[in-house]
């Protein structure tokens, strides 16, 4: 399989169950109980049958209501769960944010926790010393980073994680719903972040709720349903339709009470 | 391929650098406590065994023969305790980053290994005091010490993945510890068993471990494996070490995939 080269990741028929078991098998007791009594797992399809193409340089939205499948579908493209079938490949360095400062140790600096964040998202020690100082200026916190984590505000933590998230440099960047920190000077900053990458063609992939930021920066948009691909193009379009979804399982809701 | 290398190297020597940092966070003495918590079990073990129950007797260098067997079990329980639970209790990172699971279970044995090698300064200086002749068989304890933490490696492996599902085997695994301390000859010395039963010991590494790093450390009338087992078999340890390891490592592989949504 080649991948073209503009393509940055290729998501091809990709399927996600998750076994939920009725009693979890988490002694040897309630295991063998299972097998006596032969419960069956329950499966549960979160993925159905997703396929896409991101292309170098696009801005891509991800958007879906609630157990729609955007964070499964994230969690794929990472690397984090294994696909029950179907088949992903990414063309690049990718760098994804689940949640912001993943390993975080209250007992350490700040300083050596963006060592420790970075190198844990797959940077070495030496691309950290570099991106270092802007990250620490973007913080705003050059003045604490000497200091234990747990001495930060939780304000101050925040925006140091996000700091990490905003400045990594590589060719392709996920970020799961981890926007909006800060005051608003700050996010005003990280917006702007968003539009320099934009104009430097990075890759962007982003899942969120907020339809204000899809507007504003995504070129396509996926919107899922149910596991499954509802709609993908144009972010207008998308959330035009995204409304259209809401508007009827508000509806629905209503009908049923 | 060279990235993923140097990436994961990144990953473990950082990973280690924060246990360490960590670890004695607010303790008085730090790193002192590595060296000290050995140096207090033998002092308790050895007025315990020369004076009260005499276990000792007739054995050359006892204070330094115990006080190596007993550094070398402390490692093996450290790392397959810390070992068997490091999945668990890093499964925040392992359901938000692509890290290699494996790094996980190496990087908690590795401060345990540095354990080791701190309290095996202490066990040559002692040697030394105790008038044990320093020789170029010292050296030999380099890969007894490979084997070793293979073992404890191998074992951490089966043990991890199989608690991500299992979170009985904790207990199991400190009752097997139990049993492990006694059936491994650290207390006592394999000369005082009736002759005929003491190749069985051997079927447990951590015994053919102990008696080699007695021998090639201390004194030469260290029973071993080699000493008593004239038959092939005499790879029986390590046949053992080979099967732990390989099934542990075969294991984990295979469930390390479903480690981000079992956890």
């Amino acid at each position: 399989m080649v991948i073209k080269k503009e393509v940055a990741i290729s998501v091809q028929n990709l399927h996600k169950e998750f076994t939920l078991p009725q009693h979890k098998n988490t002694t040897f007791k309630q295991t063998v109980v299972n097998i006596v009594k032969n419960n069956k797992k329950v499966t549960q399809k979160v993925l159905d049958g997703i396929s896409f193409d991101i292309n170098k340089g696009d801005f891509f939205g991800i958007i879906g209501r609630n157990g729609s499948g955007k964070s499964t579908l994230l969690k794929l493209i990472a690397g984090v769960y294994t696909p029950t079938a179907g088949q992903i490949m990414i063309n690049g360095q990718l760098t994804p944010f689940i949640e912001l400062g993943v390993g975080f140790n209250p007992e350490l600096t700040g300083r050596d926790n963006v060592y420790l964040n970075g190198v844990l998202l797959g940077f070495t020690r030496k691309q950290m010393g570099v991106m270092y100082d802007e990250i620490v200026a973007f913080a705003e916190l050059e003045p604490f980073m000497d200091q234990k984590l747990k001495n930060f505000s939780s304000g101050m933590q925040v925006r140091l994680a996000f700091s990490i998230a905003i400045k990594a440099e590589n060719e392709i960047l996920m970020f799961d719903e981890v926007l909006a920190v800060g005051d608003a000077n700050f996010q005003e900053k990280c917006l702007q972040q968003f539009e320099k990458y934009k104009a430097e063609g990075k890759t962007i992939v982003l899942v969120t709720h907020a339809m204000g930021t899809v507007e504003r920066f995504c070129n396509r948009v996926a919107l899922l349903e149910y596991g499954k691909l509802d709609f993908i193009g144009d972010s207008s379009k998308a959330i035009r339709r995204y409304n259209e979804i809401n508007q009827v399982a508000e509806n629905n809701g209503l009908t049923k009470k | 391929m060279k990235y993923l290398h140097s990436r994961n190297r990144a990953i473990l020597g950082e990973m280690v650098r924060t246990d360490f940092k960590v670890r004695y966070q607010n303790s008085m003495l730090g790193y002192v406590w590595s060296l000290l918590k050995p140096l207090f079990i033998f002092a308790i073990m050895y007025i315990v065994f020369t004076y009260i129950i005499p276990l000792g007797k007739g054995i050359d260098h006892y204070p330094v023969y115990l006080l190596l067997g007993i550094v070398i079990w402390n490692f093996f329980v450290e790392s397959t305790m810390i070992g068997s639970t490091s999945i668990v209790a890093r499964g925040d990172m392992i359901r938000k980053i692509r890290i290699p699971r494996y790094l996980i279970v190496i990087s908690s044995s590795m401060s345990a290994l540095i354990n080791l090698g701190l309290s095996l300064i202490v066990v040559f200086i002692f040697a030394l005091f105790n008038g044990v002749m320093p020789s170029f068989s010292w050296f030999l304890i380099i890969p007894i010490i490979a084997e070793l933490f293979v073992f404890a490696q191998g074992l951490s492996f089966l043990l991890s993945a199989l608690y991500v599902k299992f979170r009985d085997i904790t207990y199991i695994w400190e009752i097997f510890i139990q049993a492990g301390f006694y059936a491994t000859p650290i207390i006592y010395s394999l000369k005082s068993l009736p002759s005929q039963y003491t190749k069985f010991f051997f079927l447990n590494p951590m015994a053919q471990i102990v008696q080699d790093a007695r021998y090639v450390l201390v004194t030469k009338t260290s029973i071993t494996v080699w000493s008593t087992v004239h038959s092939i078999w005499v790879i029986a340890p390590f046949l053992v070490i080979l099967a732990i390891t390989v099934t542990g490592g075969y294991y984990f592989k295979r469930r390390s995939k479903y480690f981000a949504e079992d956890i």
